[in-house]
């Protein structure tokens, strides 16, 4: 099976300090892949170079085959990537259609395209019809984000992600902050997104959460990659080693 | 940013310190006087025609430096004030002080580096350059705004045959001219025994709030028959409520101070008089002063009102009238 | 597998459900809230001004509203570019001063091109054209230099001022520019209806009834010129902030500008499209001044600032950003108006009235504020 992002040979440098160095990687298609290391590790940066906030220094990433060279987040988004950050890139101040819609708004178009206004009500029925693809249940869909809870709001930006096709899905933390009742129902919605095919890349500290939900864990440590493991096939026990340093799979500078 | 604005007031400073040096040494038989008004206005315009005229008339060689300053405000004026005395080259000074109580250190200043301080307009301390807490300049040359006020109540009272409620456009509280001037115009109304003053509203120097104050005074005050602007933005406002009222003709409006415009308003029935200072009198007898002075006139007058003229529809084209309008050209 | 399961309302018991009532007429008031305060202002008025009052005088009168209205207009204006700046999480300090220049270009044009021989009509509609680009130039410099140089908008909007300040007064040599032609002074005067009143009893369309003494006195002109174009550019304002991508974008801004960002949102675009927005509704009050005042007044708007930015806030649009309505801004501008007029009808003292007018904008904005503890509490 061919990947869908396929990352070689990534380095990145800051000043003096090489963040990420030789980075290899492939996603495939419905697989949920951990991506755990310490604070520190490089693994920020590199999801980063991936959702076309920073440029690699070096190296190559392809999606869907082709060579990517991504200057903004938003290339990365146009071409499936949807990076789901702590912060939710919600607007607080919108309801959830239109933060779903959020600089993609639909629209009516009056005088041939002369004067456009916003067609709420698609973008209503829209949202309804991700959101319950999703099996998400949510208040009142003309409520502000603000008075929707952490679990709610998570659940409106993975929807928000889907809805815009997105080819491949990169969350950030997604459990922090939440109740573990919530947090059991964003590990149920990625899931959710296995099935439906779309790859996710978990970054996460909580590995209990990396354990309960991925196919794969890459362990970071210092820049490098230092270990793969197929989820089933390896223990916690074993990857705090990696993260801490104490194993290695390849070899220091 | 920050460091953006560090360079820029560095720069800044480097442009003050060297701008002193660049100023030419006078030869000494000119007169050097310098000329700070208190904002860029017309009223100021002419006075600085004033003072051109009567520098260009002078049988001695006189050099004329003039500085205006952007707000009528003590600290925009004061360190112009300040880079006047640091040329070093001026004897006489002529300034509306934009402040009476925040100029008088610096002016004493000016005066004790060897510059003769002569006040147009404005005074600094109470204006008594006799008896008063400031006596160092040698005269306050300027109209006196309470009279004015009278003068502009007796105008008023003579239109409308001396009686009947009258009302006070007045700009902002606090400002000593205009403040003077409704005070004058009280005092005047006073005099009339079948006259009064019904109130007094301030438009922060604003013609849409005149006209709001004025509408809604003229609902309350139906046998109202004249409206004093103390400039005239407030006399404008309240001419247009006036007539969009239908009482041009009940109601006599009258503007302080004969700008183009106002003159302008007069003719197109807005304002029915406009009260005018002459403030080229002011700038033209102020430099005479330095220049006598300057002569070794010891007996200078240390106070010198120049007065007023009232133009009204009748007399607007008179020459002897009509040079009383604040024109710029 | 629900991330959160709605309340049936089948298993509410009957104090719940009127504990929900009671909230909801709260939810209700509070969202209509400053209309209520509005008419409860007039009502007040209405009451006292008749009540202290010698001889038959009444505060709501049909010259009295139109006396509000054409008072509002400048204030309104200013504050509806406002609105949708502050909405965006911005402030442009500048309106006053480019409310100003744009008074002063459109006199100095159509002065000038009527002296040029220029026909009146199409010399004031050039002069407008005129006054509204200079306006716009300027909103364009406010919003390259906020959103390209990410300088913060009240340090370049109040930088931008004063420089606008300088080539106002530069423009109009510092007085205000006279010698306009009368039809400019018509436009600004005249009006939509007239009503004859004193027992004529006339209503006239467009033209303007020839009367004399006391019927000129009983004439009122209803909807003047000035208003009939702040209706129409209210019109517009509540159609773009409610109704289109370009008011959507803006609350996205204003509620979280990187998420807007990363939504595809073109910020930097749609934030210089705010300033010029918001100087060009400056830039149509400095007109219509120009024509009111017959004069050109570099001035003219720099006084009106603080009245504009507190008829935005007590209007109910959040200083923070994100939040806020057109309407909000109107029955902001309405209620600093009607405060005025009847401050000055019931005869109270000018220092008074600075006081009270103070005291009530405090107070609308503590009453907008417990509306949301309201509003949340009650969708909670």
């Amino acid at each position: 099976m061919e990947p869908v992002l396929s990352l070689r040979n990534i380095l990145k440098r800051f000043g003096g300090l090489t963040a990420v160095k030789h980075v290899n990687l492939d996603i495939f298609p419905g697989e949920v892949v951990g991506l755990v290391g310490d604070n520190g590790a490089g693994k920020s940066t590199l999801i980063k170079c991936v959702s076309g906030v920073y440029h690699p220094d070096e190296g190559e990433i392809q999606f869907m085959g082709q060579t990517m060279a991504f200057s903004k987040p938003i290339d990365a988004r146009r071409v499936g990537i949807e990076t789901i950050y702590q912060d939710l890139a919600l607007a607080p101040n919108l309801n959830i259609s239109a933060n779903i819609f959020m600089g993609r708004e639909a629209k009516r178009r009056y005088f041939g395209g002369l004067i456009k206004t916003l067609d709420e009500e698609k973008m209503l029925s829209e949202s309804r019809r991700v959101i319950d693809s999703l099996d998400i249940r949510l208040p009142n869909f003309g409520a502000q984000i603000d008075k929707l809870s952490g679990g709610q709001r998570q659940a409106v930006a993975i929807a928000r992600a889907v809805y815009w096709n997105a080819r491949l899905m990169i969350m950030d933390e997604p459990t922090n902050n939440l109740g573990v009742p919530e947090q059991r129902k964003v590990l149920d919605l990625i899931r959710k997104l296995r099935e439906s095919g779309v790859p996710v890349i978990l970054i996460s500290h909580t590995l209990p959460d990396v354990f309960a939900v991925t196919d794969r864990i890459v362990v970071m440590h210092r820049g490098h990659k230092v270990a793969e493991k197929q989820t089933a096939q390896t223990d916690s026990q074993t990857v705090v080693e990696y993260m801490v340093g104490a194993r290695s799979d390849v070899r220091a500078d | 940013m920050s460091k953006r604005f560090l360079l820029l007031t560095l720069v800044g400073l480097l442009v003050l310190s060297i701008a002193p040096m660049l100023a030419v040494a006078q030869d000494d038989d000119t007169i050097t006087i310098g000329f700070l008004p208190g904002v860029v206005d017309p009223f100021y315009q002419v006075m600085e025609i004033g003072v051109r005229q009567a520098v260009e008339d002078s049988a001695l060689p006189v050099e004329l430096v003039v500085q205006i300053p952007e707000n009528f405000n003590p600290s925009v004026q004061t360190p112009i004030l300040d880079a006047l005395v640091a040329r070093g080259d001026l004897d006489y000074l002529i300034i509306a002080a934009t402040d009476k109580e925040q100029l008088i250190a610096p002016l004493q200043a000016a005066h004790d580096a060897g510059i003769e301080i002569i006040s147009v307009d404005t005074f600094i301390g109470d204006g008594d350059y006799v008896n008063g807490p400031v006596t160092f300049p040698l005269s306050y040359i300027g109209s006196d705004n309470v009279e004015g006020g009278r003068i502009a109540a007796e105008a008023l009272a003579e239109n409308v045959g001396g009686t009947g409620k009258v009302y006070i456009q007045n700009v902002t509280p606090g400002i000593s001219t205009t403040d003077q001037r409704a005070q004058g115009f009280r005092e005047g109304i006073a005099e009339f025994p079948d006259m009064e003053v019904v109130s007094e509203d301030f438009n922060n120097d604003d013609e849409n709030t005149s006209v709001q104050q004025t509408s809604a005074t003229l609902e309350r005050e139906s046998d109202l028959v004249g409206i004093f602007g103390t400039n005239v933005f407030s006399a404008n406002g309240a001419g247009i409520a006036v007539q969009n009222a239908g009482l041009s003709d009940a109601v006599d409006v009258i503007a302080f101070d004969a700008t183009t415009f106002a003159v302008e308003q007069l003719r197109a029935g807005v304002v029915s008089l406009v009260i005018a200072q002459k403030p080229f009198d002011m700038g033209y007898l102020a430099v005479q002063f330095a220049i006598a002075h300057n002569q070794g006139v010891s007996s200078l007058p240390k106070r010198v009102p120049t007065g007023y003229a009232v133009i009204d529809i009748e007399n607007v084209d008179d020459p002897e009238v009509a040079r009383f309008i604040y024109q710029v050209e | 597998m629900a991330l959160e399961s709605q309340t049936d309302v089948s298993t509410l018991t009957a104090t719940q459900q009127s504990v929900r009532a009671q909230r909801h007429v709260l939810l209700t008031l509070s969202r209509v809230w400053a209309w209520v305060f509005l008419i409860a202002l007039i009502v007040f008025f209405s009451l006292s001004v008749s009540i202290t009052s010698e001889g038959d005088v009444n505060f709501l009168t049909l010259r009295n509203s139109q006396n509000i209205l054409i008072a509002i207009t400048p204030v309104l204006l200013m504050g509806l570019g406002q609105t949708f700046v502050i909405i965006a999480g911005g402030i442009d300090l500048s309106v006053g001063w480019v409310m100003g220049l744009s008074s002063v270009i459109s006199a100095l044009l159509a002065r000038d091109l009527v002296a040029r021989g220029i026909d009146p009509t199409p010399a004031i509609f050039l002069a407008f054209a005129g006054g509204i680009a200079a306006s716009g130039m300027v909103g364009l410099i406010n919003g390259l230099i906020i959103a390209r140089l990410k300088v913060p908008p009240f340090i370049v909007t109040l930088g931008v001022s004063f420089i606008v300040r300088g080539v106002a007064l530069l423009f109009s040599g510092g007085q205000t520019v006279a010698g306009l032609p009368t039809q400019l002074r018509d436009f600004g005067n005249e009006s939509l209806l007239y009503w004859v009143g004193g027992g004529a009893n006339q209503l006239h369309f467009l033209r303007r009834p020839e009367v004399t003494g006391e019927q000129l006195r009983a004439l009122d002109r209803i909807l003047g010129w000035p208003v009939v174009i702040t209706a129409i550019v209210v019109a517009i304002a509540i159609f773009l902030l409610h109704k289109t991508q370009f008011g959507r974008h803006t609350y996205a801004i204003g509620g979280n500008k990187e998420a807007a960002l990363r939504a595809g949102v073109p910020v930097d675009r749609h934030t210089i499209l705010l300033y010029v927005m918001s100087a060009v509704t400056a830039g149509i009050a400095g007109l219509l001044h120009s024509a009111r005042f017959s004069g050109g007044s570099p001035t003219a708007g720099d006084p009106l600032l603080l009245g504009s930015i507190a008829a935005v806030v007590i209007g109910g649009v959040s200083l923070f950003g994100g939040v806020g309505q057109i309407s909000g801004t109107v029955i902001g501008a309405l209620i600093i108006a009607v405060l005025q007029t009847g401050l000055v009808m019931l005869g109270v003292e000018a220092f008074w009235q600075f006081i009270v007018v103070g005291s009530v904008v405090i107070l609308a904005v503590l009453i907008d504020q417990s509306r949301d503890l309201i509003i949340g509490r009650a969708e909670s």
